[in-house]
């Protein structure tokens, strides 16, 4: 291998692109890197701040704790078993949505991203309510129906995977669904040209082409669930079984002055094992010709015919968004018309009342919180999928050691446990004179879920080919000509994708708001948050509903102008 | 009815209003708000009541209390601590009060409370955040009720009871060390209990907010938590266990800053604060357990009972404590 290859290898190219890569860096390790060489600082410094003498000693203690390695093993399992669940539900989904003739298609898309909307800790409290195994009500008609025997136990391993999984779902959902409908019909016309069936077809055409989707849903929901701390705290603290947001969480909670250097120590862990996650993601992705879909010629998704299979299927997918949406959403709204936790019975029906409606809809605070959410959620989003347009057409298409810098980089504030990172940003946001506005949310947010937005627009970057661009560009169209008229006309799904995941995000972010967040300044979450430390499970349920409404009707909006469009750059 | 309640309401104010001190009224007024910081439930009546009071508003951000001491000293070190009056737990404002972002003041207004609650030139104590057994007055029949903390150690509440994590949870991790020096005649006679008590596997939550849920909703029949629950949550059937010996819980507290943006506002803010009228509001609509004379919280019995403070344990103690229950409880 040559020098100058090398090189080459390391260095952007020179001339727009290179210059482009740069800016990025810069301006996306800005963002990122700001809070976390904060939360660096603190674990290395002693006493409570970011700066303090250096010390090895939060280190120290952290990895040498006995209990470390069980959490570990138990992270492992979570985090995995989850992405696992997460992917292949949401390629089950997404395969019959985009590629088949299932009737009711406009479920799926609602199915697939209504997890993204509630907040988690909501999804868990009703989730506990369903299975719990003294008196969860799925439990309880077990139990009627004398097999008791059979009875789930939700405070479990098991359960707390399937939660997170479900959770999670529509970050690989909408990471799957741009690349399947992106998919080119040759490819597996040539398979069924050569005599395999369908199920062939798809088992070595259709998912071997889409395995950069695939593996960046898997990652992106690993790294997402390191960091989620609902399921562990509501699930797994009651079957006292820990994780490492859990394990963090006693870091902090245990004694009045919390130590985050010390949780920051052990959130290097959750980092490290995000960056070795994107490292082997880019390897495994790194020939990125094999998965290009879209050339110049003859686009065009294939619908395949599912016949005798349709009517199970559907029914399969029925009980799926019975699971996914029926029951929590009815669970919720049941909660949010009781005065306190009950068991459904002829005495909950006396209680019933919109009280708790009243009460949240009368809080002074809550319509600026649900103002200034919605403005966050469409402004932030809007924001952050520009960028991520940008950040992704890097990554994708630039492929030096820079894209790969500026790649990691964007998952730095990601990959850290939520409740470390707000006060990463806490300390770095006091420093500027952001501190205590909106416009340090709005910073911090689009920061911290970045990914939310490169995600699905590279999987889709993937797979345009290059020859388009080249043509573009030999008709003297420059770079930003090319994106705006080739380029991203292709990426529309991608797009709305990113779009409604950063946006639903947004509306129902708790870790940042928590921390930044302050009079004048509320959003939806801290309400929530108030309503949850306060054990007010009614109010809660209300306002969560209301958050679902808000985000469903972002989620129609974004749907709505994507179709439109794609439509008038078509035709 | 509302009416004379609304006229009272004015009458009262407006006597509070006039017995302000006219110089620091004046100077309040011309600062506009003061900013408190707190992590307590359902103030807002007091706030709106001081508002309408003296024409100062009072701009109240809840800031959660394992982040307490990192917001308060974040801003601080900056030079942007915006709050003017912070109040928390006893050790949060100690550890502030140790690094400098407290002032002394001392308010007209604690005459009558305990001496115990103005505990220095600095720091004010109104309330006690009890902690009791909490219990489904619906499933547990009134012959079973606990009526001493060691009858929770009794195997029939196996798989019955709910707490927060005995491990982390620096309420529960000091109220357990109350009982040693408080409650209990011996040491060995308070580890049976803890080893009662662990034995008979209590689930775990992440604080007091989640224990009453199971307890209503019937998936434990006792909580170890907290009785202005029986208030805020009605008309759950909840009641409160009456031990025989005293209920225990770390002290509310407040203070000054030192560097408060609206140093005026933030005095006459806490002379309201400690009023009989400001508790009374405190005690009735969220069930808190305040210490001016003669207010209590309209929950049955607990005029009578006896609620004290838990000594003051350092963060070490508490970790080192924290450390031997998550043996006990044998939790990984």
């Amino acid at each position: 291998m040559s020098r100058a290859f090398t090189l080459s290898r390391i260095r952007p190219r020179p001339g727009p692109q290179g210059g482009l890569t740069w800016a990025l860096i810069i301006l996306v390790g800005f963002l990122t890197v700001c809070p976390v060489v904060m939360l660096v600082l603190g674990s290395f410094s002693t006493g409570l701040e970011a700066f303090g003498s250096l010390t090895l000693a939060k280190y120290i203690e952290a990895y040498t704790d006995p209990a470390l390695a069980a959490i570990i093993l138990n992270t492992v399992v979570f985090t995995v078993g989850s992405a696992a669940v997460a992917t292949v539900l949401a390629l089950f989904l997404a395969f019959l949505n985009t590629r088949t003739n299932i009737p009711f298609k406009s479920l799926f898309g609602i199915i697939s991203i209504i997890p993204m909307m509630i907040p988690h800790i909501l999804f868990c409290v009703s989730w506990a309510l369903l299975l719990n195994p003294s008196n969860g009500l799925f439990n309880l008609l077990l139990r009627e129906l004398g097999l008791s025997g059979a009875a789930v136990n939700i405070y479990s391993m098991p359960g707390m995977i399937l939660v997170e999984g479900l959770l999670d779902l529509p970050i690989a959902y909408l990471i799957l669904a741009p690349a399947m409908s992106a998919f080119d019909v040759s490819l597996e016309e040539s398979s069924k040209v050569c005599g395999a069936s369908n199920l062939r077809t798809l088992a070595r055409v259709t998912l071997p082409v889409l395995r950069p989707a695939i593996l960046a849903a898997f990652i992106l929901v690993i790294v997402r669930s390191l960091a989620s701390f609902a399921v562990p705290a509501v699930l797994g603290m009651p079957g006292r079984i820990y994780v490492l947001a859990s394990h963090i969480y006693r870091i902090i909670a245990t004694g009045f002055a919390a130590d985050y250097g010390q949780a920051a120590a052990v959130g290097m862990s959750a980092l490290s094992a995000s960056i070795v996650l994107i490292v082997i993601y880019r390897r495994l992705t790194a020939a990125g010709e094999k998965f290009v879909t879209v050339t110049s010629r003859g686009y065009r998704p294939a619908v395949i015919d599912l016949k005798g299979a349709r009517l199970p299927l559907c029914g399969c997918v029925g009980l799926i968004s019975f699971v996914l949406i029926v029951l929590p959403v009815a669970v919720l709204f049941y909660v949010s018309l009781l005065p306190y936790s009950m068991v459904p019975s002829a005495k909950a029906l006396g209680f019933m009342s919109w009280k708790n409606w009243l009460s949240v809809i009368r809080d002074p605070v809550s319509f600026l919180a649900l103002k200034n959410s919605v403005v966050l959620g469409i402004g932030g989003a809007s924001l952050g999928v520009v960028l991520s347009i940008f950040v992704a057409y890097i990554i994708v298409k630039v492929r030096t050691r820079a894209a790969g810098v500026l790649e990691s980089l964007s998952f730095l504030s990601f990959s850290f446990p939520g409740i470390v990172i707000g006060v990463g940003f806490m300390w770095f946001f006091v420093l500027t004179p952001l501190y205590a506005t909106i416009w340090a949310l709005l910073i911090g947010y689009i920061a911290t879920y970045l990914p939310y937005g490169i995600r699905p627009l590279t999987s889709a970057f993937v797979q345009i080919h290059s020859h388009l661009e080249e043509s573009s560009r030999v008709c003297g169209a420059g770079t930003l000509l090319t994106l705006r008229r080739v380029v991203i006309p292709l990426l529309v799904p991608g797009i709305v994708s990113g779009w409604i995941l950063m946006a639903t995000m947004f509306v129902r972010e708790l870790t940042l708001s928590v921390v930044l967040s302050r009079p004048g300044t509320e959003v939806i979450a801290v309400q929530i948050l108030r309503y949850a430390e306060d054990g007010l499970w009614g109010r809660l349920s209300a306002l969560g509903i209301i958050m679902i409404i808000i985000s469903t009707a972002l989620v129609a909006v974004a749907s709505f102008i994507g179709r439109k469009f794609a439509l008038t750059e078509r035709g | 009815m509302k009416r004379l309640a609304a006229i009272l309401v004015i009458v009262l104010t407006g006597t509070l209003a006039s017995a302000a001190d006219p110089a620091l009224l004046e100077k309040a007024r011309a600062e506009k708000k003061a900013a408190f910081y707190a992590n307590i439930t359902a103030v807002e009546p007091i706030l709106e009541a001081f508002g309408k009071a003296y024409g100062v508003s009072a701009e109240y951000t809840r800031v959660s209390t394992n982040k307490f001491v990192a917001t308060v000293l974040t801003e601080h070190q900056a030079g942007k601590l915006l709050a003017d009056v912070v109040q928390a737990p006893l050790p949060i404002l100690d550890i502030l009060k140790e690094k400098g972002v407290l002032a002394s003041y001392r308010p007209a207004a604690m005459a009558g409370y305990p001496a115990w609650a103005a505990r220095d030139e600095k720091i004010q104590l109104f309330g006690i955040e009890y902690v009791a057994p909490i219990y489904n007055k619906d499933l547990v029949k009134p012959a079973d009720v606990p009526r001493k903390y060691e009858d929770l150690a009794d195997p029939k509440w196996r798989g019955k009871i709910v707490m927060a994590d005995p491990s982390t949870h620096a309420t529960t991790i000091s109220w357990l060390i109350g009982l040693k020096e408080k409650v209990f005649p011996s040491e060995e006679a308070w580890m049976a209990f803890v080893k009662g008590l662990a034995a008979n596997q209590p689930m775990f939550v992440n604080s007091f907010g989640p224990t009453p849920a199971p307890v209503e909703s019937g998936e434990k029949l006792i909580a170890i938590s907290m009785p202005k629950y029986i208030i805020t949550k009605a008309p759950a059937p909840l009641d409160w266990a009456r031990v025989a010996q005293p209920l225990l819980g770390t002290p509310r507290a407040m203070a000054l800053t030192a560097a408060a943006p609206h140093p005026h506002a933030a005095r006459l803010f806490i002379d309201y604060w400690l009023s009989k009228e400001a508790m009374k509001i405190m005690a009735e609509k969220v069930g808190e357990y305040v210490l001016a004379p003669g207010v209590f919280p309209p929950i049955d019995g607990m005029d009578k009972a006896r609620v004290e403070p838990i000594r003051e344990l350092s963060d070490d103690e508490i970790r080192r404590w924290g450390g031997e229950f998550k043996k006990i409880f044998a939790t990984p």
